[in-house]
């Protein structure tokens, strides 16, 4: 009976199980890439994550508030990409790589 | 004027001299800091003088000037002043220190006029003399003890002066390292002293010693007067502290006449005379400093009769006087031994300039067998050295003759004293005159055994000025403790004004008897015969015969050697204390230091530094590093909330 | 099945796999083209969730913009021949993984274990679930409750546009050599 329950009905449980999968995924590009902007795209990835179960936790209680968030989550994210991209590129001017090895030099 | 600016003045002159010197020492030329210490000294002398005469005015019970600056110590109970206090005893030794003191000064003018660290040593000559100055008026015997190291640490610094000669070098350290064993046992007594008696400051201690002489040798009395002896031995060149004076020639000669001859050395003397009192309630410790006393006056004048070095007899000579002193204190004459002091202080000073003066024309020879006959170029330095010689080997009626006579008179006729003890004496008043007369006959009289390459020649006044005046202090110095048995025969029957002096300062010895009188002029006659005797054989030995001294040398063969290699007293000391002592110290830098302590210190920091690099490697920069931590601690804290 | 309950899996699988692009693709535009995909993936799912709007501004931000920004600076740095995508370190790498994993099955089996609360939630939710067009509610409750926060990003995105002009545009970068 739950074996079919569970492919068949769909509920909020679902949708965080997939947040949670999203999430492991970016946490392990972070940990694992060495590419700076793959670094920035996996950070992207977890708030993406984030948002899923924002989302679907403001549908399945009925509250506007989660989608708010969301909103202000997405920006953000915006902003820490482009401040993100903007080092890197320093990074990059510098060293003709992106290798996220190369901000251990920054210092003061 | 003003007591505490008076002693103030006369305790700061030199030490504003030493400021002014010390602090210039590069740029000041050997005159100018020459005429810098003397005016500084100068200025001490008067103001000693108008303290004195200060003194005098003063009704004779209460003849007692004390000045307190500050309060320096306040511990419990122990509280000691920056205090000061000119009494009869210590108005003769600021007056001999700051007179000697400004003469001496004045000769190294001369004397160091050629040398380039003249500055520096008029800047050591000055601090000497400031620290003197505490020694002898501080009122209590932490002061006493400061001005005891400032002497100690001056004349370190004076005998290595030619720090550059290693020999000499080791020399001050030779003085320095002696001396600090007699310190030890300075403090020792001092600490004894307090806590029997609670205090510090003499006149209290003085006060307190108890009147009955104990017998006990575990007394806190006789084992701190004990201490406080062998404390003098040290400063005062007695047995068996004495080695280190003889090597102490290494340094200037001017140096050598102010502090090994007529102030520094005297420390011990003049503190065993300071506490008077409690010295005279401890038999057994007197008993020992007259047998000591007596002991350093044979060593001292044996040695000095088979030295070659000039400046070597004098130092021996020196001993064997010093020796006199204790023994004078020894048998409870501690105004003998003050006028001894006095009078030393003039004509060894004298000896110890005019060689001074000898060796500046002999062009730093200091070999007596290299001189001779040297009475012809230097007239001056002879006259005054000639009348150094009559003093010290005790012709009548020169400085000597008056002070080595009393102390003998008192050690036959002391309840403490003893026939033999006066004929030690006796014996060491006829080596006296043997040995010095040996050193005037080899320096100045006889033939000429100058080198041709040398040219003696007379020195400057700065250095013949000094000398004249302490001749003629040799000659009077005695005059002022002429004993009753010659005053009442002198027209006019003068009296003997430094017992008078120093009479309420100096307990009398318990249970003297006015002194027979035929025998006072037996003993006197006999004493007197012998040194004139002993002056002749030496006379007739080094001028009119001399080959005969190297046959008598043969003669008693094993003897002369011992006694010319001075009873091999440094070499026993070598072998018994400062070898042994460098091997264990060898031996614990090796295995304990070395081996132990450090090893223990590197295993800990090896361990720290281990466990430093351990988690250093933790926080190694690595962004994703971090990461991976900061995803752990949530699969932990994760794992906590589960499970709970 | 239904097609509610169809299109949720599709979905499901396409943004996951998507997503494992991203970290696993050795050439960052890859990288970069899969996240496209992963975003456009979860805007769909916003649309399953009844979030029209933010579907539409979850594709407009950053499939459009962000995403863009990204390949451009990568195109800018010709950076497609990646050698070694991941960092060394066997060690740390094992510990990496595991702490992920350890991660993942620890919040499936908490979502498993508190199943029976959730559905709670979810009968006591379904009432007051807004069917319909919910964007106009949103913009409401924007505007008035959190107007602070709104404008105080938009201050934030000011200041950060400002900052990476001048970050990237500094001379020799962060790492100048005066």
């Amino acid at each position: 009976m739950l074996s079919t329950d569970l492919f068949t009905q769909i509920g909020l449980g679902h949708y965080l199980v997939l947040s949670a999968l999203l999430f492991c995924c970016g946490m392990a590009g972070v940990l694992l890439r060495r590419n700076a902007i793959v670094l920035l795209m996996s950070i992207e990835l977890m708030l993406n994550a984030v948002n899923v179960s924002f989302v679907a936790f403001s549908r399945y209680l009925g509250q506007q508030e989660g989608q708010i968030m969301v909103f202000f989550v997405m920006t953000i994210a915006a902003a820490e990409a482009a401040v993100g991209l903007a080092l890197a590129v320093s990074i990059f001017k510098r060293f003709r790589e992106v290798n996220i090895r190369y901000f251990e030099h920054l210092k003061g | 004027m003003n007591h505490p600016i008076l002693m103030a003045t006369l305790l700061l002159a030199p030490f504003v001299g030493f400021l002014i010197n010390g602090l210039r020492y590069k740029r000041h030329s050997a005159n100018l800091a020459g005429v810098i210490a003397t005016t500084a000294v100068v200025i001490s002398f008067i103001s000693a003088i108008l303290l004195v005469v200060d003194l005098v005015g003063l009704p004779p019970e209460t003849r007692v000037i004390s000045v307190k600056f500050f309060e320096w110590i306040s511990v419990a109970s122990l509280k000691i002043n920056a205090g000061f206090v000119l009494d009869p005893v210590s108005a003769i030794m600021i007056l001999v220190i700051t007179g000697v003191g400004s003469l001496i000064h004045l000769f190294s003018i001369g004397y160091m006029h050629h040398d380039a660290g003249a500055a520096k040593y008029f800047a050591y000559l000055n601090l000497f003399l400031f620290n003197m100055l505490i020694l002898v008026l501080g009122d209590s015997l932490p002061v006493m003890f400061v001005g005891w190291e400032g002497v100690g640490l001056c004349s370190y610094l004076l005998i290595g002066f030619w720090f550059t000669d290693d020999q000499k070098a080791a020399a001050g350290m030779k003085a320095f390292v002696t001396n600090r064993v007699g310190d030890a046992a300075f403090l020792l007594g001092m600490f004894i002293l307090f806590l029997s008696f609670g205090t510090l400051t003499f006149s209290e201690i003085n006060q307190l010693a108890p009147t009955d002489p104990t017998l006990a040798w575990m007394n806190p009395v006789t084992l701190g007067t004990l201490f406080l002896f062998i404390g003098a031995t040290g400063k005062s060149a007695q047995i068996p502290l004495y080695v280190w004076l003889p090597d102490a020639m290494a340094g200037p000669t001017p140096v050598s006449a102010l502090i090994h001859a007529a102030t520094m050395v005297t420390a011990g003397v003049y503190m065993i005379v300071r506490l008077n009192p409690l010295f005279l309630a401890a038999p057994n410790t007197m008993m020992i400093i007259a047998i000591i006393g007596a002991l350093t006056v044979l060593l001292g004048a044996t040695i000095g009769m088979t030295q070659w070095d000039i400046k070597k007899v004098l130092a021996y000579s020196t001993v064997s006087q010093l020796g006199y002193m204790f023994l004078a204190c020894g048998v409870g004459a501690f105004g003998a031994a003050m006028f001894h002091l006095m009078t030393h202080a003039f004509f060894k000073a004298l000896m110890f300039l005019g060689s001074g003066s000898v060796i500046h024309a002999m062009h730093e020879e200091q070999d007596i067998r290299k001189m001779g006959g040297l009475k012809k170029y230097l007239p001056i330095t002879h006259w005054t050295f000639f009348f150094g010689w009559v003093a010290i080997i005790g012709l009548p009626p020169f400085a000597g003759f008056f002070s080595k006579d009393e102390i003998l008179a008192f050690a036959f006729f002391s309840p403490l004293g003893h026939e033999a003890l006066w004929a030690v004496g006796a014996l060491g008043a006829t080596l006296t005159a043997f040995y010095m007369t040996r050193l005037m006959a080899l320096t100045f009289w006889g033939k000429s055994r100058v080198p041709k390459d040398t040219h003696p020649h007379e020195s400057p006044p700065t250095m013949s000025i000094p000398l004249i005046v302490l001749g003629v202090l040799s000659i009077v110095g005695g005059w002022i403790g002429i004993p009753h048995v010659i005053g009442a025969i002198l027209p006019g029957h003068p009296e003997n004004f430094l017992e008078h002096w120093l009479h309420h300062s100096i307990k009398p010895i318990p249970g003297l008897t006015p002194f027979d009188v035929t025998t006072e002029w037996v003993l006197m006659g006999v004493s007197v015969t012998l040194a004139i005797c002993s002056a002749f054989v030496a006379y007739h030995m080094y001028v009119q015969a001399p080959q005969k001294p190297e046959k008598v040398a043969k003669a008693i063969g094993p003897v002369y050697k011992v006694i010319y290699n001075k009873y091999f007293v440094d070499e026993a000391y070598f072998a018994g204390i400062i070898n042994p002592l460098v091997k264990a110290s060898k031996g614990l830098w090796y295995y304990i230091d070395v081996n132990f302590i450090d090893k223990t210190t590197y295993v800990i920091s090896d361990v720290v530094r281990g466990g430093g690099s351990l988690v250093r490697s933790l926080q190694n920069g690595n962004i994703q590093v971090y990461a991976m931590y900061i995803s752990l601690g949530l699969v932990a804290t994760l794992l906590f909330l589960l499970v709970r | 099945m239904t097609p509610d309950v169809f299109l949720f899996w599709f979905l499901a699988l396409t943004t996951v796999l998507a997503a494992l692009g991203v970290i696993i693709s050795a050439n960052p535009i890859y990288s970069v083209l899969s996240l496209v995909m992963t975003m456009v993936g979860v805007a769909a799912i916003f649309v399953t969730l009844g979030a029209y709007f933010l579907a539409g501004v979850q594709l407009i931000v950053y499939a459009g913009a962000v995403l863009v920004l990204f390949v451009m600076v990568l195109m800018l740095f010709d950076l497609k021949h990646e050698i070694h995508a991941f960092t060394r370190g066997p060690v740390t790498g094992a510990i990496k993984i595991a702490a992920v994993g350890l991660l993942g099955g620890m919040i499936v089996g908490a979502i498993a274990l508190s199943a029976n609360s959730l559905m709670k939630t979810e009968n006591n939710g379904i009432q007051t679930v807004i069917e319909g067009d919910s964007t106009k509610a949103l913009g409401k409750l924007l505007f008035s409750q959190y107007l602070f926060g709104f404008e105080a990003l938009g201050v934030l995105l000011l200041v950060v546009a400002v900052g990476a002009v001048a970050l990237a545009r500094a001379k020799g970068g962060t790492h100048a050599q005066h």
